[in-house]
């Protein structure tokens, strides 16, 4: 008996713990990171150039000279399996093909651990590979072992999810981090109105992407869109049902208070877009949130989701790669301002060792049916 | 408690029925008394509509939990059940998308998920190769296996009738339905008939049973059989229940099912068991998740909460079976 | 004890029909046969890089092999790992422990969170599968809540030397590994304290009456269990220089994987710490050698999957043979 009183006290003993970190945290988004934001100006207007940087990416040392010679490349992402990693990894496939002289093949752990992803890239740098390209779970976690690579003489490009510059020699960003926040926080807003409350579904509060978009677009709503309210953030991994399941218990727990939804993951989206079908709340509920076309048409054309934001997964593994040729080639050094990306034409550098790919991309009615992936 | 404790399969086989029920009823009363210490705080999680979709989105654990439990009890173990549901509801949804009829799609992934069961019931009990090992390898197998062949591509643009999920059978929703009936069917075979009843008999004590006419190597693929055939019941409503199929392994699903088998009151040492227990284990850890988000707890501490509450009822299951335990002795 | 140490070996010498010997041919023959394929394989370097990666879930498997051969088991150890990565990352960011202070810390921590296991699977007697499986939920949950999820970053550059470092050319934690592999290796084939292990695994009942002190030896090892998850915590932030509460996940089957791999029974009362050791370098070495022949990721399980049973399955028939 005396275990289950012990038992209880350590449960209420955590509840109040719970309770103290959550009124310490107050004022800040549940999901969020704690690194510095720079919000966008709101409103239509272009985005003002940011100040030119210094180069802070990393070299491989004493990388043979395959300028115009056939290289091999392995992409590790964070985790294969999924339907975004599968369009990334497809783009990587059509540059190959139209470069012609980049042998090319995706690798990775099923499940995003940064503990399997380190393991697949060490197995790489002893295989004797030319380049590698990545997307990191964790940008730090996974730098000595990049730095090993650049140490053999390997080049390192990564995509989608950085890591620190310094194990890396160029980052290809799929769009900035403020920009995809401003995407989506204007989204909400204009489909809730700008007093509305929403909820936020995400993969886990530890995914680096995930937190830095929350903190993001926290910080643009702070500025743009004031008396938008936020209500809680909850995790969902990246599973279908979990997201579902949490997804309709917001909805249960808030009733009327709920006017939208975010889905930061191309899981949580579709699934949180099915709740809100289910319970039938489209039309009442907005749905708003990064995914991929494919899962997304029924919500769509049922105009239960307005829109979808996202960039294109395949144009990113397609750019990553040219960046990986021109980086053997020597056509990309550092200081360099642009990169020649084949059928993607001029690619600028920003943020000293950063590719852009370019603004996010909102898929609608209109446009949905023209992508599959 | 003296020193020496009661070994625990070797409690007089009389009191067995009021273990099962007073073992039901403490989990009957946790899941009760919890919904309304959380409707208290918001009353909003007693509408109709949340109760009923906690069951709904949950129902296939509680399903698959029936024959984990059967295989607990046996003396075994499966590790493979999660990777299996992925890689048989990829088969359904792979059907049904290329046209087959839609019962040939519900029924394929049942069938197979027995034959996958019982080949690795089969290696259990006549190559006698531990349950974890087996199952274990087999995870490993059905998970790069799934991934290698899909590529991990989901499977979207399920053609409507194939949404089992969906229908209701008298008022009740689907899924709802056959978790109660699949529950009800499974304990009553256990209790009473001769095959059931064999299972505790080689979970108990495999020497004893094969004294006592039980083939013990027969029963362990018939349960392993018989988990095959719940799981493929939990994939249809798994794979039914959302719009697109994720061609991935449900990360953690074995641990899920497997927690809801043993805070049912299975003892990991076989022999004893209900598989209502399990059941209901699986809706009060639904249940659980729910209800952290609707008391306002720190997301960040609901993890460790609901071990903690998981933890609470083990112990004082246990705590009440060993005082039940050296009462009986004392008689 | 065992049962291999009562099979009658009259024809065939004894070591030969064990287990681990067997294991270790079939070890030896996978090994040949991926060297032939790949001449990177191998190599010094490789195989030592190799021992570096495999360390954290070596250091592990060492007291899980006195777990399941008392026919317990310990499935929070990934949990432990998380829990105790973060508390090194949050004594030493958010308390200002100075760093060794901190890693004795998060190592207490890990001892502690292994002692309530035991603690309470003896004194409540709630069967081990069923305590770790809810402490793996609750040590994984208070790692998420005391880091609230943020990662802790940025420690001394001397502190990496663990991980990262290497000593006469050997990774140092591989050097840390085997210093414990022996130890252990010693206290559970030559001591009272492994000969009780044995007794408890093969029949707990009669180890009581032999008047063995069966409670107090279980807390030590659940104790040793949670110690080494902490051990390795230090040594895994160690080698990727951050500190996660993820850390871990997942590590409970590579390491029940190595220890049943390697012979141990899993119903308790066989298992030697050698056939631990061979269970895990099988492991890490099918999987790097088949990595460096370009067998992708996803299958490459598949055949670790089939590895696990055939290898399972051959060692054991040839031993009911050889009886």
């Amino acid at each position: 008996m005396k275990a289950r009183y012990l038992t209880t006290a350590a449960a209420a003993a955590l509840a109040l713990a719970g309770l103290a970190t959550a009124a310490n945290a107050a004022g800040k988004w549940d999901g969020g990171d704690d690194l510095a934001t720079s919000p966008l100006e709101c409103g239509m207007g272009p985005a003002a150039p940011a100040a030119p940087m210094k180069y802070d990416g990393g070299q491989p040392t004493n990388a043979a000279d395959k300028a115009g010679k056939e290289i091999v490349v392995v992409d590790v992402p964070k985790l294969i399996g999924i339907g975004y990693f599968n369009a990334t990894a497809k783009g990587i496939q059509d540059a190959a093909k139209d470069i012609g002289n980049v042998k090319a093949k995706t690798d990775g752990p099923t499940e995003a651990k940064i503990d399997e992803q380190i393991k697949f890239i060490d197995n790489y740098i002893t295989s004797g590979v030319d380049g590698i390209l990545f997307a990191a779970n964790d940008p730090v976690a996974i730098a000595p072992v990049l730095k090993k690579a650049l140490s053999k003489g390997i080049h390192v490009v990564g995509y989608d999810a950085n890591s620190t510059p310094d194990a890396r020699e160029w980052f290809v960003n799929q769009s900035p981090f403020n920009g995809i926040a401003k995407s989506m926080v204007d989204a909400m807003a204009k489909e809730t109105g700008e007093d509305g409350s929403f909820a936020i579904v995400t993969s886990t509060f530890t995914t680096p992407n995930q937190a830095r978009w929350i903190a993001e677009m926290q910080a643009y709503a702070a500025k743009c869109h004031p008396k938008l309210n936020w209500l809680e953030t909850v995790e969902a991994q990246e599973d279908n049902n979990l997201s579902f399941n949490q997804a309709t218990t917001l909805i249960n727990k808030h009733g009327d208070k709920l006017k939208g939804i975010f889905g930061m993951t191309s899981v949580a989206t579709p699934a949180s877009a099915e709740a809100v079908t289910k319970a039938g709340q489209c039309g009442k509920v907005a749905v708003v949130g990064l995914a991929t076309p494919n899962a997304m048409k029924p919500y769509v054309h049922s105009d239960c989701v307005k829109s979808v934001v996202l960039w294109n997964p395949i144009d990113l593994g397609y750019a990553a790669t040219y960046v990986m040729r021109a980086a053997v080639d020597g056509k990309l050094k550092p200081g360099d301002t642009s990169v020649d990306a084949g059928k993607l034409g001029k690619l600028n550098v920003i943020n000293g060792s950063e590719i852009l790919l370019g603004a996010p991309y909102i898929f609608d009615k209109a446009n949905i049916d023209k992508f599959d992936f | 408690m003296s020193a020496i404790p009661v070994p625990r399969l070797a409690l007089p086989r009389a009191g067995i029925f009021r273990r099962f029920a007073s073992q039901e009823a403490l989990l009957a009363l946790a899941v009760i008394g919890l919904a309304i210490a959380v409707g208290f705080v918001n009353p909003r999680f007693l509408a109709y509509r949340n109760l009923a979709d906690i069951l709904l989105g949950n129902a296939y654990i509680a399903i698959a939990a029936i024959g984990m439990s059967m295989v607990i009890i046996s003396g075994n173990i499966d590790i493979s059940v999660g990777a299996l549901i992925g890689v048989l509801a990829t088969v359904s949804g792979s059907l049904a998308v290329a046209g087959a009829p839609t019962l040939v799609a519900w029924i394929v992934p049942v069938v197979l998920g027995v034959l996958v069961m019982a080949a690795q019931g089969a290696v259990v009990a006549y190559l006698r190769i531990p349950a974890i090992v087996v199952t274990l390898g087999m995870m490993s197998i059905l998970k790069g296996g799934l991934i290698s062949v899909t590529g991990g591509k989901w499977i979207t643009d399920l053609p409507q009738g194939f949404h089992l999920a969906d229908l209701n059978l008298l008022g009740v929703p689907m899924p709802v339905a056959i978790m109660v009936v699949a529950t009800a069917l499974a304990a009553l075979w256990m209790r009473y008939s001769a095959s059931g009843r064999a299972i505790y008999a080689t979970g108990g004590n495999a020497e004893a049973a094969r004294l006592c006419g039980v083939n013990p190597q027969r029963t362990v693929v018939m349960v392993f059989a018989l988990h095959g055939f719940f799981a493929g019941i939990a994939t249809l409503v798994y794979a039914t229940q959302l719009r697109v199929i994720q061609s991935t392994t449900p990360p953690g699903l074995e641990l899920t099912v497997i927690t809801a088998a043993v805070v049912g009151g299975v003892s990991i040492l076989g022999g004893v068991g209900t598989v209502v227990g399990a059941t209901l284990a699986a809706i009060l850890i639904a249940e659980i998740t729910s209800a952290l988000v609707f008391v306002n707890i720190s997301p960040y501490w609901t993890d460790s909460l609901r071990g903690g509450l998981i933890l609470a009822t083990v112990i004082a299951d246990i705590v009440r079976r060993r005082r039940r335990a050296s009462r009986g002795r004392r008689i | 004890m065992s049962v291999f140490a009562a099979s009658p070996g009259r024809r065939v010498p004894k070591w030969l029909a064990r287990h681990e010997t067997l294991l270790a041919i079939i070890l030896v023959a996978a090994l040949a046969g991926l060297g032939a394929f790949n001449n990177r394989f191998l190599t010094v370097d490789n195989l030592l890089n190799q021992g570096r990666l495999m360390t954290e879930i070596g250091l592990i498997a060492l007291p899980m092999t006195f777990v399941i051969i008392t026919g317990g088991i310990d499935l929070s150890v990934g949990a432990i790992v998380g829990l105790s990565a973060v508390m090194l990352g949050y004594s030493w960011k958010t308390f200002g422990f100075p760093l060794p202070l901190a890693i004795a810390f998060a190592l207490a921590v890990g001892g502690l969170a292994g002692f309530v296991n035991g603690f309470v699977i003896t004194r409540v007697k709630v069967p081990p599968l069923i305590m770790t499986i809810a402490t793996l939920a609750l040590y994984r949950g208070l790692a998420e809540g005391v880091s609230q999820a943020r990662s802790v970053r940025g420690y001394p550059e001397w502190f990496y030397g663990l991980g990262q470092g290497e000593w006469l050319g050997v990774p140092t934690q591989l050097l840390l590994l085997v210093v414990l592999i022996v130890i252990a290796g010693v206290a559970l084939d030559r001591t009272t304290f492994g000969r009780t292990l044995y007794a408890i695994g093969s029949n707990e009942t009669a180890a009581r009456f032999s008047a063995l002190d069966v409670d107090r030896t279980k807390v030590v090892i659940y104790t040793l269990s949670g110690l080494a998850s902490g051990l390795a915590a230090v040594v895994l932030v160690s080698r990727v220089t951050t500190t996660r509460m993820d850390m871990g996940m997942g590590y409970e089957l590579d390491v029940i994987a190595a220890v049943v791999l390697g012979g141990t029974s899993i119903f308790g009362g066989a298992g030697t710490i050698w056939g631990t050791v061979i269970g895990l370098v099988m492991i890490q070495l099918l999987k790097n050698g088949l990595a460096l022949t370009g067998v992708k990721g996803d299958a490459t399980i598949v055949v670790i999957g089939v590895a696990l049973i055939m290898s399972t399955l051959i060692a054991s028939s040839l031993q009911r043979r050889r009886e």
